[in-house]
């Protein structure tokens, strides 16, 4: 699973409030490697281009799990690919 | 008295190829494709070949290009691609067998030096490839013409005293019968359904054995008799026939499992077509698919009509073994894919192939079921899917289904994002029934007819997608299309604007794409 497909994703447990299940949190060891918020002029940073582009789409996550920041739920990874299946009596 | 030439445009009869013939100098070939895609296969000759005289018949294609193996090789709404020899006026048919036999053969049986000319058209165009060439023995599809070769392994190479011709009736999407002269091997089964196998005559009535031995070649005849002549005469009578003569003629040796070189016959009510196939294995083989879901040509077809551009996001939300997308990830790398299914299995299998085709970086997996998508509303510029006809959903028959299946792809395409689905015959009359409801109109059409000849004369499926009235490519458009564009109301937000229905053949079904573009509530986009 690419960061890039994380940004898309959100928890649809049932009953959060409007907006919420997003972002899901991605639980892993690893510290980001990016500023908390893009830094104004971004746009032309090369260097912070680069690595936000190597992020978003070059780094995998293979095996962890994605939290909803509001229920708690958590949503297995595993091969690369993330489950976000509810089971019958959750949805 | 027999059959003429057609039309300026094809070439004549007895003028063989130039043997100067290069991959930049341009060539006649025609190109098989499943019911209803040849508009599809139109369109691609022209623009990925720049293909020019296009002529678009039922299961057909003729064209002129300038390309060489590798770009033909390229094809991908295709099934066979073919070196045209002959394209002639139909065999005028009288209940005289023999002499519509002689006929065949004269249109087909040319001198050896015309023969020579051409293989080494076909040499030079393959260049060092040769029999080699498309070797993707591994490839799982389990095609047709393969079986046919499973079914005479236990044949060796004959030697050349005792003759056989071997003929084979080739179908575009269906099994490929053989019928093998017993000859000396009395023991060997014949898997074709006619049994009047006959043994030939040796060979050495009066050819020179010195060519033969320099030619050193072998062939098959396949033939397709369909119409009015195959009333009279079999696929199986007329190959045979023209083996012998060919034998005769050239000293050339039979061989069904691995000639050099197969002619192909195929005689009907449009025309007389002599062709020499370009490749071994069809078109629709494609050498980076592992394990095949649908067929690759539709799941072409269907990425064709989604109008992928650099940068796009792109959706099947019940993707499968992941055709689809690896079908469009080949053709459209520049654009980003996701594929979703509720099976571990389908996964797996849509995981190696995406594995395998090299495409880890372009086509991102979700377990995520399509009447729930974790994904935010107007993320996406295509959502693209073959509707399980099955009984993939354990709860609801897909008919059930289908309006909430529908609102959740509807919601996360973007505003004038395209969806383009493929529907089973029951499926495509739902839809026809819930487009009805949202706006009402005229009586339920009929669906399409599968009349290839219409549907090419009616332009390609590019146009469809740039009117907003809806053409569909078939003159007989179907009630979705026709209605002008009234569209298919969610329950939410925005609205589907149907873009056409094209009716294709999987084989032993039909089904239908459907394209659809996302409107905002309003009408506009």
């Amino acid at each position: 699973m690419k960061l890039l497909t994380h940004n898309l994703l959100s928890s649809h447990v049932p009953g959060l409030r409007p907006g919420g299940g997003f972002p899901l949190r991605i639980e892993l060891g690893r510290p980001s490697e990016l500023p908390p918020e893009p830094s104004p002029g971004y746009e032309a940073d090369e260097e912070f281009l680069r690595r936000l582009h190597h992020v978003l789409l070059e780094v995998e996550v293979l095996e962890g799990s994605l939290q909803c920041p509001d229920s708690g739920r958590r949503f297995p990874i595993s091969r690369g690919v993330p489950n976000l299946l509810l089971s019958e009596d959750e949805a | 008295s027999g059959p003429r030439p057609v039309s300026p445009r094809s070439p004549a009869p007895s003028r063989p190829r130039s043997s100067k013939m290069s991959a930049a100098e341009p060539g006649w070939f025609f190109c098989t494709a499943g019911r209803g895609l040849e508009p599809f296969l139109a369109r691609e000759v022209r623009a990925r070949l720049g293909a020019t005289e296009v002529d678009c018949v039922s299961g057909k294609v003729f064209f002129r290009a300038a390309a060489g193996p590798g770009k033909l090789r390229q094809l991908r709404s295709g099934e066979r691609l073919f070196l045209l020899l002959k394209k002639h006026s139909p065999l005028p048919v009288s209940g005289n067998r023999g002499k519509m036999l002689h006929e065949i053969k004269s249109l087909v049986i040319e001198d050896p030096k015309y023969w020579l000319d051409i293989i080494s058209v076909w040499r030079k165009l393959h260049g060092h490839d040769g029999k080699t060439d498309d070797g993707s023995i591994e490839n799982a599809l389990a095609l047709k013409r393969k079986s046919e070769e499973e079914t005479n392994t236990a044949s060796k190479r004959q030697k050349t005293e005792q003759v056989r011709a071997i003929v084979s009736e080739e179908c575009q999407v269906g099994a490929g019968e053989t019928c093998e002269a017993p000859a000396r091997m009395s023991r060997q089964e014949c898997w074709a359904e006619s049994r009047t196998c006959s043994e030939l005559p040796s060979r050495g009535s009066g050819e020179d054995p010195a060519a033969n031995e320099e030619l050193g070649f072998s062939f098959r005849v396949s033939c397709r008799c369909s119409g009015a002549i195959a009333r009279i005469l079999t696929s199986q009578e007329v190959g045979r026939a023209l083996g012998t003569a060919l034998v005769k003629q050239c000293g050339w040796r039979a061989d069904l499992r691995d000639p050099d070189l197969e002619i192909f016959v195929h005689l009907n009510d449009i025309h007389s077509v002599v062709g020499i196939p370009l490749f071994r294995l069809p078109l629709a083989n494609r050498e980076y698919i592992r394990t095949a879901g649908l067929r690759s040509t539709v799941a072409w077809a269907m990425a064709s009509l989604a109008e992928i551009r650099a940068g796009a996001l792109v959706l099947d939300p019940m993707c499968g073994l992941g055709t689809i997308l690896l079908e469009a990830a080949k053709e459209w790398p520049e654009a980003w894919y996701w594929g979703a299914d509720i099976s571990d299995s389908q996964l797996e299998g849509a995981d190696g192939n995406i594995r395998a085709a090299g495409l880890v970086d372009k086509i991102e997996l979700l377990k995520v079921s399509v009447t729930a998508l974790p994904l935010p509303s107007e993320s996406f510029d295509s959502v693209i899917s073959d509707i399980p006809f099955g009984k993939k959903f354990k709860t609801m028959s897909d008919a059930q289904l289908l309006p909430d299946l529908l609102q959740e792809m509807e919601r996360v395409l973007r505003v004038g994002g395209t969806l383009v689905l493929l529907l089973s015959q029951e499926l495509h009359r739902r839809v026809d029934g819930l487009t009805r409801s949202a706006g009402g109109g005229p009586a339920e059409a009929p669906a399409q007819a599968m009349d290839g000849l219409t549907r090419c004369a009616g332009g390609d499926p590019a146009e469809a997608s740039d009117s907003r009235a809806a053409p569909s490519v078939d003159g007989n458009s179907s009630s979705l299309a026709q209605r002008g564009g009234e569209a298919i109301l969610s329950r939410h937000f925005g609205s589907l604007l149907p873009e056409g229905v094209y009716a294709v053949s999987l084989g032993k079904t039909d089904a239908f794409i459907h394209k659809y573009r996302k409107v905002s509530g309003t009408g506009s986009s």
